[in-house]
């Protein structure tokens, strides 16, 4: 059974093991200033991004100017009317996908913005728990085609990431991405009307219940039947045209409505973008037969939507069925994929006890006992997304170090997402799944080719990798090694490795292996020169690369 | 927007063109005399090239009912998205016509070259993308994890060696690829195979040959770890990969120009709806597939995928434009194999392509789409095919409790039939890599 009492004493290795798989790791001074403090009341506050350590004024602050590559110019449409160059946006500057400058539907930026968030964001865990969920609520900017609203959805998922899970299923059923992505503004049960069943069987298999747990193909005609209609609008406001050609225009922002005939005002356009002052009738009347229960669909009590009783209907009438898929794919994601069916049962009902409260329950899973044990270390491959941050956060200068950089010191996320679609190859493009299954995590994550491109990102991490963009030479993951890797200097071939296992923290790489390392690096005396710190990024490399660096 | 006569008018203006396609293939034999020209016998090498049609196809607008009770519930249950209209199809016999914007393929089926299935599938299906994708990816009677295709590979390959001999195009692994042994390679472009270079250079990274220290004695070290072998066995695939011959200096196959336009090609002659390029996706894996065996490279086995095909909503318009890439591509492979000779003989003759998807779609359409639904439809291209109809059409006036077809073909006879009849396995081993036996489909 899984042990969930909590610690009450944790080490260094329990701090840095906590770091890595609710965060993006700790360098070795954030892991001694965690574990200075009691285990229950530390997690609290890294869960809650309560206290100084957790304060996002100064990220913030360094968002809206970060320092990425900028994005080619614009010329001006030569035949729309108003049109103008986009002039170069001067850096520094923020992320050009969201607000005034969401015209630009760029999803390698919006990728870039993610990574960049990862990186620095002092609150790791809110970052953290939305590539969770995204894994989970797997939603593709392919056919939503609209970055600035996948990152609305992506803050959405950060910020009721830990509110009560049927809340976050309502709020991610009427998310406008996830409107669009499984088609639920196209599903009309109005009259005779057949129900478009897209979102009605993905919402239970894929997104709280799981294939074949507790729910049949009648459930799924049901639950469309009820969830149609549900879609958005937009305001003119809401319109961000590009400058270079006004005719192409996309909206920053969107709003959920049911689409049940009656006025949409003060908004004026449907979710096509067609013009109207009335919502189409497409909503299904009367009462619909869902899990045995029946439901009126068309009920607007509680101050819910028009067939939002069904939403909860599956958290409600399902429950044990949907705490134990979430306790799946959360051990799965946090803890490990070796548990047992009894350990699997304990979370599920930790969750039920906790009504559903995500914080209530990730808190305690991730205080516990279980999630601290030996055989939990280092027991999962980590993805190619949260693998790549958490090296640039053990192997880059702080934020505050990067900012007063020129250019500053922060990775070149722009340039690394936009090439050869990196993500992509690593195994992960994010923000754009293939399907709405999202990525299988642990040994899935690797093959061949995907091993290539960690390759690739590790030489890019370790071996100070510089790209030239409009004139500006960008290091991709800026390192300065005798400040941001040993501000001591190592005496000995074995004091470089020991200082970076310390840093990259990789599962346990056999000492056949180091040695072979060490020796092929250093086989004449050891002097801290130029010449070794260079063996010293190629000894970085080798570690990230190796079946070890793999693990978390 | 085009309609679709206007399409079909199209492709009688550019039938020169397409002719031409057909002409490259090279196909030699003529139906004089209204015969089929007979298949060429099973080569001594033998490649298999899967094409997975990703998201469920709705295969009753691929090869619609004609005739008879079927075309009937056709009508009544496709009221909006049937394609029913003679223009538009290729009568295909015993009550089944081909949707002409699967391009290539009449010219195919002319030959004698393509043989379809239909009514693929399994007991039991649950309409999920995801369990069935999983199952037709097992193909065992009994699943456990493995892909039949990865079971083959476990039996068939040099556990050392032999690390070219299945490869897929796609950057995934999927698990019809998975032994349980090894793994299939992933190799998704033709270049920059260098052994580990820069993110942004194709310089090598200095030192990296103490790379193969790691995942070598990882898989020497004897670890039961699974993420530690995971990682091991996906960095030494890598590793060894590069280090082919093939992938000569530099890291690159030797290129090769493709001798036909495939779709989404300037010179490709059909367009979308819309009149906009179709998609080259699967054009750009097949065009890969036909490099690397161009290369010499060893491949027996190829995965490529042509994904977008869950057609709940746009069908009308998403539908067409995506038959017209399979299609287009896969006779575009196929003619361009006629001009790739190996050192075991020419290409064409030695390749047969097996198209699937995890399942077809609903009888009854939706508002605009079609949703999930049971039994599909394969197809086998190739010189060796036996062209012609496998198995019986599903009865559309005897459908399930869902309103879905009742499946006619096992598809574990299919993965039976292309084991023993041309991978070579014994009846016996290939009874054993599928759990049972299963009974053989007549086209090879």
């Amino acid at each position: 059974m899984a042990d969930l009492t909590a610690i009450s004493t944790w080490t260094l290795a329990d701090a840095q093991h906590f770091g890595r798989r609710a965060g993006f790791g700790l360098t070795p001074a954030e892991a001694a200033a965690l574990q200075a403090q009691l285990p229950g009341a530390a997690i609290d506050a890294w869960i809650d991004g309560t206290g100084p350590a957790y304060d996002t004024t100064a990220f913030t602050a360094a968002l809206a100017t970060a320092d990425v590559v900028a994005e080619p110019l614009v010329s001006a449409s030569t035949t729309v009317a108003g049109s103008v160059d986009v002039p170069a946006v001067p850096a520094p500057h923020p992320f050009l996908v969201q607000g005034a400058e969401a015209w630009r539907n760029n999803l390698n930026t919006a990728q870039a913005l993610l990574a960049w968030r990862m990186q620095h964001n002092p609150h790791a865990f809110e970052e953290r728990m939305a590539l969770f969920w995204h894994n989970l609520f797997a939603t593709g900017w392919h056919k939503v085609n609209n970055a600035a609203l996948m990152l609305k959805q992506f803050q959405l998922l950060r910020s009721q990431g830990l509110a009560k899970f049927d809340d976050l299923l309502v709020a991610i059923s009427k998310d406008p991405a996830m409107l669009l992505w499984l088609d639920s503004v196209l599903n009309n049960a109005s009259g005779t009307n057949v129900p478009n069943e897209n979102y009605a069987r993905e919402v239970m298999e894929l997104y709280s219940l799981g294939a074949d747990n507790g729910y049949n193909q009648t459930d799924i005609t049901q639950l469309a039947k009820a969830l149609s209609g549900w879609s958005f609008t937009y305001a003119e406001a809401d319109y961000i045209k590009n400058p270079a050609n006004p005719n192409l225009k996309f909206p920053a922002d969107a709003r959920f409505k049911v689409y049940d005939g009656t006025a949409i005002a003060p908004d004026t356009r449907l979710w096509w973008s067609g013009v109207a002052t009335a919502s189409s009738s497409m909503h299904a009347t009367g009462t619909i037969s869902l899990f045995g229960q029946t439901l009126d669909v068309t009920t607007t009590a509680n101050g819910w939507a028009k067939g939002e009783n069904a939403i909860r209907s599956i958290v409600s009438l399902r429950g044990s069925n949907c705490a134990q898929f979430l306790a799946r794919r959360l051990l799965t994601h946090f803890v490990t994929t070796g548990f047992s069916a009894q350990d699997l049962a304990d979370v599920a009902a930790l969750i039920q006890a906790a009504g559903f409260d995500l914080r209530a329950a990730l808190k305690t899973l991730l205080k516990s006992q279980y999630f601290f044990s030996a055989a939990n270390r280092h027991a999962l491959i980590e993805g190619p997304v949260s693998w790549t941050v958490r090296a640039a956060r053990m192997l880059c200068p702080s934020l505050s170090a990067a900012s007063a950089q020129t250019p500053r010191g922060y990775p070149a996320w722009r340039l690394v997402t936009n090439s050869a679609t990196t993500f992509d190859e690593a195994g992960m493009k994010v923000l754009d799944p293939s399907g709405p299954n999202g990525w299988k995590e642990h040994t899935a994550w690797l093959n061949s080719n995907t091993m290539r491109y960690r390759a690739k990102l590790a030489a890019a991490l370790t071996l100070n990798e510089t790209r030239t963009y409009n004139s500006v030479v960008y290091p991709l993951f800026p390192a300065a090694i005798t400040v941001d890797w040993f501000p001591t200097a190592p005496t000995s071939p074995q004091a470089v490795y020991d200082r970076l296992v310390v840093l990259l923290q990789p599962a346990p790489i056999p000492a056949t292996v180091s040695s072979a390392w060490l020796a092929a690096l250093w086989p004449a005396a050891f002097t801290w020169d130029t010449a070794a710190q260079t063996k010293a990024r190629e000894l970085a490399f080798l570690i990230l690369c190796s079946p070890s660096g793999q693990l978390y | 927007m085009t309609t679709r006569r206007e399409f079909i008018q199209t492709l009688g203006a550019t039938g020169a063109a397409l002719a031409g396609l057909s002409a490259c293939g090279g196909g030699g034999g003529t139906s004089g005399g209204g015969g089929l020209p007979a298949p060429s016998p099973t080569p001594a090498a033998p490649i298999l090239v899967i094409v997975n049609i990703d998201g469920g196809y709705d295969w009753l607008n691929v090869t619609p009912p004609n005739a008879g009770a079927n075309l009937g519930v056709y009508q009544t249950k496709r009221a909006t998205l049937g394609i029913t209209d003679p223009a538009l199809l290729t009568d295909l016999g015993s009550g089944m016509a081909l949707n002409k914007d699967l391009i290539g393929m009449d010219a195919l089926h002319a030959q004698g070259r393509v043989a379809w299935i239909p009514g693929i599938g399994m007991p039991n299906p649950n309409l999920s993308h995801f369990t069935t994708i999983d199952l037709w990816g097992q193909g065992a009677a009994v699943p456990a994890g493995t892909g039949w295709l990865g079971r083959f590979a476990d039996t068939a390959f040099s556990p050392t060696g032999d690390v070219l001999r299945g490869i897929t195009v796609t950057a995934d692994l999927p698990v019809m690829l998975k032994g349980s042994g090894r793994t299939f390679v992933a190799i998704t472009s033709a270049g920059g195979y260098v052994f580990p270079a820069y993110l942004l250079s194709t310089s090598a990274v200095p030192d990296a040959a103490l790379l193969e220290t790691g995942w070598a004695s990882a898989l020497s070290a004897g670890s039961t770890d699974v993420g530690y072998l995971a990682g091991a066995q996906a960095g030494r695939l890598f590793h060894d990969a590069q280090n082919n011959p093939a992938f000569g200096t530099g890291g690159s196959l030797t290129t090769r120009t493709p001798t036909v336009p495939y779709p989404g090609d300037a010179t490709y002659p059909v367009l979308k709806l819309n009149n906009t390029a179709l998609s080259s996706s699967l054009s750009s894996q097949l065009k890969l597939i036909a490099q690397m065996i161009s290369a010499g490279l060893p491949g027996q086995v190829y995965f490529a995928r042509l994904g977008g095909w869950d057609t709940h909503s746009n069908q009308a318009v998403d539908h067409p434009n995506l038959q017209r890439a399979l299609g287009g591509a896969i006779k575009a492979f196929y003619d361009d194999l006629a001009s790739i000779t190996t050192s075991a003989g020419l290409a064409q003759d030695r390749v047969l392509i097996l198209a699937y998807s995890e399942f077809g779609r609903r009888v009854q359409e939706n508002n605009g789409g079609t949703d999930h639904g049971t039994a599909g439809l394969s197809f086998c291209v190739g010189k060796a095919v036996k062209g012609g109809l496998y198995g019986g059409y599903p009865d559309l006036t005897s459908l399930d409790a869902n309103g879905n077809m009742k499946y006619t073909n096992d598809f574990r006879g299919l993965y039976a039939t292309v084991l023993e009849r041309w991978l070579g396995q014994t009846t016996a081993a290939t009874d054993t890599l599928l759990g049972a036996s299963y009974p053989r489909l007549g086209f090879l």
